[in-house]
């Protein structure tokens, strides 16, 4: 091939490379558009991909007082899983990373195995537990039933990463006389900080989308979170798609901008486990 | 190590009894839900045997809902993996603004599910929705296609909406796999003067085949049992045209308190489940023994 073609070859695929990801981006652009339209500006046909008098008046309807509500049950509910998720997490992927017999493996296997499951086919009876542990209606419902669903992942997420941890280090604390819980803190804990921060950002993303659980345990709308809460504005009376899409775009912001920060960890953490297993 | 013992289950017993209480028991807490029977008028279980079983399998929802869970899967699965798959091949060419395109692609992914659903929603609306407004200005439909509201479209409308929310991940999962295919062996194929589509069938394909029938189970398993997406944009409708099995039983449970009912559809999303998981297991034992036998 000649050095001409080549670069042309090239100069192609670059072109087909913005094009298509600008594509498969053109409905978030136009979600971040129609939240800026005024709700003077008609929707025009054929459709106007920006507004021509841009205005962040949909964001101030958006926040009315039911979306605070919910805002601040997901905030909870989120900080309060990735907390104790990836504490558990990490506690139970080191015991199972660095500690062989029979009995752990075999617990190791099926812990990892239950990511599999299907939460949607099981809900009737994660749902009876919560209702005769009178918890319907309450975060600690949420919190526990997300904490049991990421921790499968969060452990198979920690262990790829502790796994390339060399011990060393830890057999020297050892043998210094630090006990296996002072080396835990002292040792592995420190080190494994880029692990613990892209399984914290995977966890983050799972529950701050969470519907499913949301949508069964909770019935008072004081208690309900944005991804049940939004889906409520669908088609109410007086809810604009300029503000359902601003609506959107709030409860997008916190986890894109976390991800779009954290995201090399997290690429890093997610393929380490997904390649080599 | 015996002496370390006690304090290695303490630091696993929190996530084996949550695992075990909240996702093991519930998988034979479905099987025993379905052979009793309630109702929003009685909701009291009163124990049935098998007949919520024998009255489904007779049942056209569940023709249906076996049929329309079948065409969601397959769609969603093979676009997602195909889509996935080729970006990946594109984002590996060594491009100018390769890192930017490679975050941003996974944007859909990061959306959370229920706003990506609301937004698509709006996608294919009528009157206000972009699909239809470039279709209609290119004069290919008059007044717009109601996607969502007929039942010819509307499981193909979904279908859509979940390749281009899940595609993503199958992506990041393709390139990282790529980075691991031998460059000798590329090499090698450039020198014998192998094109590019040649290099791909002949190398990089057979090289990733472990990586790709795993990646297929496993978007299998999360599209069969995905319940965001569908209940947001029709809620199974229009006429049970989008019905999926995790829709079904929310509907029946949640919407009607047939627990039995619901559940009992659950049985046979757990059979999937178990025939896919075998699958994955023996797929990935091969792989280990290949790799420890090379």
């Amino acid at each position: 091939m000649t050095g001409g073609s080549r670069a042309a070859g090239r100069a192609g695929l670059a072109l087909l490379q913005f094009g298509l990801v600008l594509l498969v981006l053109l409905p978030v652009f136009w979600m971040v558009s129609v939240s800026l339209k005024p709700a003077t500006e008609p929707f025009a046909i054929p459709a106007r991909l920006w507004p021509d008098h841009p205005t962040l008046a949909n964001f101030l309807h958006a926040f009315r007082p039911e979306f605070r509500t919910y805002f601040v049950n997901s905030v909870v509910v989120s900080l309060a899983t990735v907390a104790i998720s990836v504490s558990l997490g990490l506690l139970a992927a080191y015991s199972f990373t660095r500690t062989q017999f029979r009995l752990l493996s075999v617990l190791m296997v099926l812990v990892l195995a239950a990511q599999m499951f299907p939460e949607s086919a099981i809900i009737i009876p994660i749902y009876k537990i919560m209702r005769s542990a009178d918890l319907l209606n309450t975060y600690a419902s949420l919190i526990i039933a997300y904490v049991a669903v990421t921790l499968p992942v969060a452990i198979w997420m920690l262990r790829a990463f502790l796994m390339r941890l060399p011990p060393t280090l830890e057999e020297a604390a050892e043998i210094d006389g630090a006990g296996p819980l002072r080396t835990f803190l002292d040792i592995v804990l420190p080190l494994s900080r880029p692990g613990v921060v892209a399984t914290a950002v995977f966890v983050l993303i799972v529950t701050w989308q969470e519907f499913l659980f949301a949508l069964s345990f909770i019935s008072s709308k004081s208690m309900r979170t944005l991804p049940v809460g939004i889906n409520d504005f669908i088609g109410q009376y007086g809810i604009s798609y300029g503000e359902l899409m601003a609506t959107s775009v709030l409860i997008s912001l916190p986890v894109v901008a976390i991800f779009m920060v954290l995201q090399r960890y997290f690429v890093a953490g997610l393929t380490v486990g997904a390649v080599k297993g | 190590m015996k002496r370390g013992r006690w304090l290695v289950f303490l630091f696993v017993s929190p996530a084996v009894i949550l695992v075990g209480v909240l996702m093991y028991y519930p998988m034979i807490g479905t099987v025993i839900d379905s052979l009793y029977a309630t109702s929003f008028i009685d909701p009291t279980p009163k124990f049935v045997g098998l007949s919520i079983y024998r009255e489904i399998l007779t049942s056209t929802d569940f023709g249906e809902v076996v049929r329309n869970s079948c065409i969601w899967t397959a769609g969603v699965v093979l676009l997602q993996n195909v889509v996935g798959f080729a970006f990946a091949l594109l984002l590996n060419q060594r491009l100018p603004g390769r890192a930017l395109m490679r975050s941003l692609v996974l944007l859909p992914w990061v959306l959370p599910g229920v706003v990506a659903a609301i937004l698509w929603r709006f996608m294919f609306d009528p009157q206000l929705g972009l699909i239809n407004s470039f279709l209609i200005r290119l004069h290919l439909s008059g007044q717009g296609i109601p996607w969502l509201a007929q039942t010819s479209t509307a499981l193909l409308a979904a279908i859509v909406a979940a390749v281009w929310k899940g595609f993503p991940f199958s992506t990041v999962v393709y390139l990282a796999g790529l980075q691991h295919v031998d460059a000798e062996q590329i090499e090698a194929a450039i020198i014998d003067g192998a094109g590019r589509l040649r290099r791909l069938f002949d190398v990089v394909l057979p090289a990733m085949r472990e990586l790709i029938a795993l990646n297929v189970i496993l978007t299998t398993i999360l599209t069969f049992n995905y319940f965001d997406m569908i209940w947001v944009l029709t809620r199974g409708g229009p006429e049970n045209a989008t019905n999926i099995f995790p829709t079904r039983i929310f509907e029946l449970a949640f919407g009607e308190f047939r627990f039995g009912e619901g559940a009992t559809y659950g049985v046979f999303s757990i059979l999937v489940l178990t025939l896919l998981l075998a699958l994955y297991a023996a797929i990935r034992r091969g792989a280990e023994r290949k790799s420890a036998g090379a």
